[in-house]
Order: C-alpha cells, then structure tokens, then sequence
C-alpha cells in the first residue's frame, strides 16, 4: 500500500475510533441516569488511571521492575507528590519535581 | 493553578445557545456565540490553568513530532496525527508501527486499545456533562484527554454550575490542543531541541502527579491509586499494553471496596 495512503488511513480510522471511545458514555448517558453504584466507582477512575500512567513513566524499565534502592526518579516523583498535594500547583509541582531529579542524578554519579 | 478561585462566575451572556449554521454563509449568531464564548471569564480561566501543564508537556510533544519523521510523515501528515488522533500514546504507537511497516490492523488495533482509557474518562466525565446540549458534549468529548480531563473532574468537584465547568473545560481542552499542535510542528522540523541529559521527559509524569496528587485526600482514593499502581507493574507483561487499562479497572474497584468498607465500620 501506497505510504501516504497507509498514514492517512491510520489517521482517520484511529481518530475516528479514538474519538468514539471519548465520546461512547458522554453520548449514552445524555438521556439516561447514571445507576449509582456506578457513579460511585466512577469517582475512583482519575486515581485509578493517572496512577497507572504515572508508575511506568517513574519505575526503571521495560520491562517495568521495582528497584531495590529508590532511583533518582522515583525519590523526585515522591518529592513532586509531596509539593503537588500541598501546593495544587502546577508549575510549583513540575518545578520541584525537575529540581529534585537533578540534584538527585548529580548526587547519585557523585556516589556512583 | 487556581481552580477554586473563580468558581462559577462567568460572563452572563455566553451561553450553550449555539445554533446550527444556516447553509452557505455562517449564520450570525453562531460568531456572537463564538465571541461571547471567548470572552468570557471562565474559558479563559480554563485556557491560563491549562498553560503550567502545557510547559510540561513540550517534551512529549516533541518527541511526537520527531516520531512522525521516523514515520516518514509530510508536515501534513504529522499535522494529521497531532490534530485528529490528538494523544500522544497513540501518536507514538502508530509512528513506531509505521516506521518498522507494520499491517495498518495492527497499528490501528494497538491505538486503539492504548485509548481504551477514554471509555473510562468519558464516562467518569458523563454525569457532569449531562446538563449541557449535545453539541457541546460532543465538542469537550474530541478534547478528552488525560490533562483535561482530571482537571475538568476537580473543577467540577469544586462545585461550579455546569455551564462554568464546561467554558473552563472548553479553555483547559483548547489550550492543549494548540499547545499540542505548535510542539508536534517543533519537533517535526527541529528535532529534539532537548538534550537527554535533561531528562526532560520526566516533566510528563510530573504533570499527571500534579494533577492526581490533591484527589489523595481520603483512604478510598489512596486505595485506588495504591492498588492500581501495583497491578500495573504486576501485569506489565500484558500484550500492547492492556496493563493500563487492566490497572485502571483494579483500581476503581478497588477504591469501591474500601469505601464499603469504611461505610461498614462508621455504621457500627
């Protein structure tokens, strides 16, 4: 298959199925009520996914493995968790957290 | 980011009355609409609070935009990508399987099963948009990504009326998609402008822990995120990354479990 033809095609039909997914529960439940066992588990998915996000981008790998001493990365996100549930900020967060692994990188090839 | 500041005040003009263009010249109501939409308080408020987690978003943009090189992507192309498919894992996922020529199935099966996250955000998301009219679910629904949509479920946690939350999604959603385009089109032309000795794609993570950090205020949101964090190393060897979305589901029930629970202990 021609190249532009393939990149195209992967364009619009995961744009279009992507798109879906996004809308798929907004749309269903426009004309209904959410039962409310659901709404009460659906409180938990912005805890749920994020940390699920966040873990693979924090621990060493692939494949994924928990150290046996914390690396740099995992000691900043924990500092960067600290100043976020504090703060709410932002920038304070990203700040912090971006500081925090520096130092720690520097300390850690010092230590060796 | 203040996004208890200014809850539930917005211009009073700018409604959810957008109606449908006339055929052929934009109906003028529809620019007014735009206009009253743009200025008013709460959209801009969403746009400003979007913009820190846009800064740390440049990294991933640009590595989109140099993944779509690799692709063999025109500008065009890249642009494709960025705009229509708007989600970084995705975008990834499709410009490796395109580089390594890959079946178009596979790339699109493997997408999509990296978006399956969106069939949970949308319907976390849903009771609270249920008062807007379709049109406007179906515009904030195309800008339902992770960032937006964790802020958008805390603004409307903060308590603002729906049609605040929905101008501040709005701006929050519209800030990321421009940011987004511009770092894509960066990276495309430019490269990588980082070193990686920066490490700068930590500034990802960072984002999201901004973004979660204030919903661990009780032990049924520690719970969820705890247990979903050690299903997602437990089952990272789970083809196309089916771990996340698995994760996720272990942690919401997770959550549940442990607010029956503490329900049990204080009825005693």
């Amino acid at each position: 298959m021609d190249a532009t033809l393939k990149l195209w095609l992967v364009i619009v039909v995961v744009g279009a199925l992507n798109y879906a997914s996004r809308l798929s529960f907004i749309a269903f439940f426009a004309r209904r009520s959410v039962p409310a066992p659901l709404a009460r588990a659906l409180r938990y998915v912005p805890a749920a996914m994020l940390s699920a996000l966040i873990l693979p981008m924090v621990l060493p790998g692939p494949p994924l493995v928990l150290p046996a001493w914390p690396t740099p990365k995992i000691v900043a996100a924990l500092i960067a968790g600290v100043v976020a549930w504090h703060t709410h900020s932002t920038l304070k967060t990203l700040g912090a957290g971006m500081l925090a692994l520096w130092l720690l990188q520097a300390a850690y090839a010092r230590i060796g | 980011m203040s996004v208890h500041r200014r809850a539930g005040c917005g211009a009073p003009r700018a409604g959810f009355s957008v109606q449908a263009p006339a055929r052929g010249a934009p109906h003028p109501a529809v620019n007014r609409s735009v206009r009253h939409i743009l200025d008013s308080q709460d959209f801009r408020d969403g746009f400003a609070d979007m913009l820190p987690a846009c800064v740390g978003l440049i990294p991933f943009g640009l590595v989109c935009g140099v993944g779509a090189v690799a692709a063999g992507a025109s500008i065009w192309g890249a642009l494709g990508m960025s705009a229509i498919i708007f989600s970084g894992a995705a975008q990834i996922i499709a410009a490796q399987l395109l580089a390594v020529g890959a079946p178009v199935a596979v790339i699109i099966l493997t997408c999509v099963v990296a978006g399956l996250r969106f069939l949970m955000y949308s319907a976390a998301i849903a009771p609270y948009l249920r008062p807007l009219p379709p049109r406007w679910q179906q515009a904030l629904a195309f800008l339902l990504t992770d960032q937006a949509f964790a802020a958008a479920i805390r603004r409307f946690d903060a308590g603002v009326n729906p049609r605040a939350g929905g101008l501040h999604f709005l701006g929050a959603g519209f800030a990321l998609w421009l940011c987004w385009q511009i770092t894509n089109v960066v990276g495309y032309f430019a490269g990588n402008l980082v070193p990686a000795s920066w490490s700068m794609e930590f500034a990802v993570p960072l984002c999201f822990i901004a973004l979660i950090a204030p919903h661990f205020k009780s032990a049924p949101q520690v719970g969820a995120g705890v247990l979903a964090g050690i299903a997602v190393v437990a089952l990272d060897s789970l083809p196309m990354r089916l771990n996340l979305i698995a994760a996720g589901v272990i942690g919401i029930l997770a959550g549940t479990a442990v607010e029956l629970v503490q329900e049990r202990w204080t009825r005693r």
